[in-house]
């Protein structure tokens, strides 16, 4: 249909009707949040664990241990590989020792090797943009050095995050969304690992995208 | 499939009622998925929440047309292709042309209430693509030719055993009656319709006018695969699904997900800004989005305009005392509960389910849970009103309450009525209760006794003691 026709449909019904204000503010939701700091790290660690995700507090001095620990807990039958996204190239050397103790095989593949490579890989790693400390969730921003695969494909989902890019709760991400509307064609907000309870209502982790989330906080 | 036509409330609901063991399942659902909306706004003030929730959504569907322009001048700013349907044959057919054009054939699809509503995987289908269904429980309902049962929910009605029975019907191979396995194998088998796919299909939660986004909610992460594998993805939403600014998502979002399902956030909340950028390593080439209006337009100006304020939680489905008896089918539609009885005969006519209003004990559970303050019950009360009021004074039933209403008036009349009753029920009572009565009292006692009216009137027992006392 018409575009201009349609809203000017919408229009006309509307006529004549006053349109209440939006709040300014509201009450605390359940995804709202106060904890900054140290507490924020609790908080985040604790409700990631709620929703059968892993999370740490980890030095950077100790970062190689703590890949070595996530990619030896790779479920069993589980790729090999671990596809590592551009955008963790600041921590690459911890990331390659970390992997390399627990034999598992970093995979940097060029952009249209991506696909092909993610499906295949035990585990894939990447940054977080931000990490809500209230629902445990990070925000994973898709762009050069961050392919959608990365975190969707592979069997585990290895993310790394500074601590300080906590925010307390869901309403303090919504403005970093708006702005990543110019920036990034998918951002998303993974809250531990895919699951799904459609069959009697029993929790079953590993739907379609990752049975295993870990976040890495970098302290 | 779809759509009240062709049987009645009435006759759905008995043949639902006879099925115990959906009933049973479906009251575990609904009675897990409620504890957990009270626990996570326990301590919270709901009250508050709810004002605020529909305050914006009040705001919204006042400037319905004015966030709908501004929608679509964003989305297309980032190269998002916008099309607008006044119906269900304009919203299927443009999905339609794009598969022609595009030479696709498989589809994968992620949960969506409004493709239900315009059925428009049996539009593709006529047209020889074939569509999957991702979501676990969307994928067992289509497996077994049925409709969803429940908004978040679909496959409420079906048990452990019944799945592997039917997987393991149509995949030919044993599967055991486990959940982790089930869900496992499915895993596998959707996999590859994913990467397959030349079109990925969603619905849409929200859409956000400031940028001209979008955002699926989902725990398996299926929307995240539809939106993010095929080279195309197109998004489906019914015209009110749109909020002013990302900001107002900071209350809507949890509101939405804590009274689905009881937690604060799902698994993945995934935004649509558009097509892949240049440079990004991933993502769909097109991205187009169907605006539906499909009869949302003339709800905008009647007396029930609130239920667009409906964000699909499912909560009122869930403490509805009738929902819980006969599930979703027996409401014949693809919205069931409270909303759906109230909504469903505002987009297909009265005259097509014009009986859903009355499938209700008027409760008000529903009222209570509703997370954007839709006066539910009320509306119910509003569509009886308005049945009725079509009727005209020759309908029988209106006459008989008339002439209840007549007789009751004076007391000689009154008394009168009570001898009729206690005289006419003498050949039809046995032990104090009429278990069997003509047309039309056999209406109620086909499903329920009926107290008898006692031998001696309140008024001569009274006078009794008195002249005793």
């Amino acid at each position: 249909m018409d575009r201009t026709a349609f809203l000017r449909q919408v229009r006309g019904e509307l006529r004549g009707t006053r349109a209440p204000e939006r709040p300014p503010a509201w009450p605390a939701t359940p995804a709202s949040g106060s904890a900054r700091g140290p507490a924020a790290v609790l908080a985040f660690l604790e409700a990631l664990a709620g929703v059968g995700g892993v999370g740490r507090a980890v030095a950077r001095q100790a970062l190689a241990a703590a890949v070595t620990a996530a990619a030896a807990a790779l479920p069993e039958g589980a790729g090999r590989t671990a596809v590592v996204a551009p955008d963790t190239d600041a921590w690459r050397e911890a990331i390659d020792a970390g992997l390399a103790a627990a034999g598992v095989e970093p995979v940097r593949p060029a952009p249209d090797g991506w696909r092909e490579a993610a499906a295949a890989a035990g585990m894939g790693i990447t940054s977080a943009a931000l990490g809500v400390a209230s629902t445990g969730s990070v925000l994973i921003v898709p762009g050069p050095n961050t392919p959608r695969v990365a975190g969707l494909l592979p069997e585990a989902h290895l993310v790394l995050l500074p601590a300080d890019q906590l925010v307390p709760g869901l309403e303090e991400a919504m403005p970093v969304l708006a702005s990543l509307a110019d920036r990034s064609s998918a951002p998303v907000l993974v809250t531990g690992p895919s699951r799904t309870s459609d069959i009697e209502m029993v929790t079953v982790f590993g739907a379609h995208g990752p049975r295993r989330l870990e976040v890495l906080l970098i302290g | 499939m779809t759509g009240a036509a062709g049987s009645s409330f009435r006759e759905r609901a008995e043949v639902q009622l006879a099925n115990a063991r959906m009933r049973a399942n479906v009251a575990v659902a609904v009675d897990q998925r409620e504890r957990g909306r009270r626990a996570i706004f326990d301590g919270l003030d709901h009250a508050g929440l709810v004002g605020a929730a529909q305050a914006i959504r009040d705001h919204t569907l006042a400037r319905l047309d004015r966030y709908l322009g501004e929608f679509a001048r964003n989305a297309e700013a980032r190269g998002t292709k916008v099309f607008f349907a006044a119906d269900a044959a304009e919203a299927v057919g443009y999905v339609r042309d794009l598969l022609a054009a595009r030479g696709v054939r498989l589809v994968a699809k992620s949960k969506s209430m409004v493709t239900e509503e315009i059925e428009l995987n049996r539009g593709l289908a006529e047209f020889g693509a074939e569509v999957v269904e991702t979501d676990l429980g969307e994928y067992l309902v289509q497996l077994a030719g049925e409709a969803p049962s429940h908004i978040t929910a679909p496959a409420v009605h079906m048990s452990r055993g019944e799945i592997a029975a039917l997987l393991s019907r149509r995949h030919g191979r044993r599967l055991p009656e486990d959940p982790e396995a089930l869900t496992g194998f499915v895993r596998g088998v959707l996999r590859e319709t994913f990467l397959a796919a030349g079109v990925g299909i969603s619905g849409v939660n929200f859409a956000v006018a400031e940028t001209g986004s979008f955002v699926t909610v989902t725990n398996e992460g299926n929307g995240r695969m539809v939106t993010s594998l095929p080279p195309v993805h197109v998004a489906i939403m019914g015209m009110e699904r749109i909020v002013p600014s990302f900001r107002d998502l900071g209350l809507m979002l949890p509101m939405l997900v804590a009274s689905s399902v009881g937690r604060p956030v799902t698994a993945y909340l995934s935004f649509v800004n558009g097509p892949r950028r240049p440079g990004e390593v991933d993502g769909p080439e097109e991205v187009h989005v169907v605006v539906l209006d499909n009869g949302r337009s003339a709800i905008l100006r009647s007396a029930y305009r609130s239920v667009l304020r409906c964000i699909r939680c499912g909560a009122c489905q869930n403490v509805c005392p009738v929902y819980r008896q006969v599930g979703g089918h027996g409401y014949g539609s693809v919205y069931a509960g409270p909303i759906g009885a109230v909504v469903t005969p505002l987009l297909q006519g009265r005259d097509r389910a014009g009986d859903l209003p009355f499938a209700s004990s008027l409760c008000g559970a529903c009222d209570e849970v509703c997370p954007v303050g839709i006066p539910l019950s009320g509306h119910l009360l509003g569509l009886r009103a308005d049945a009725v009021r079509g009727k005209g004074l020759a309908d029988p039933e209106t006459a008989a309450w008339r002439a209840w209403a007549a007789a009751w008036r004076r007391p000689e009349t009154y008394r009168l009525t009570g001898l009729v009753a206690r005289l006419g029920q003498l050949p039809l009572a046995r032990g104090g209760r009429i278990s069997r009565a003509p047309f039309p009292l056999s209406r109620w006692t086909g499903g329920r006794d009926l107290p008898a009216a006692a031998g001696e009137t309140f008024r001569a027992r009274w006078e009794r003691r008195l002249r005793r006392g």
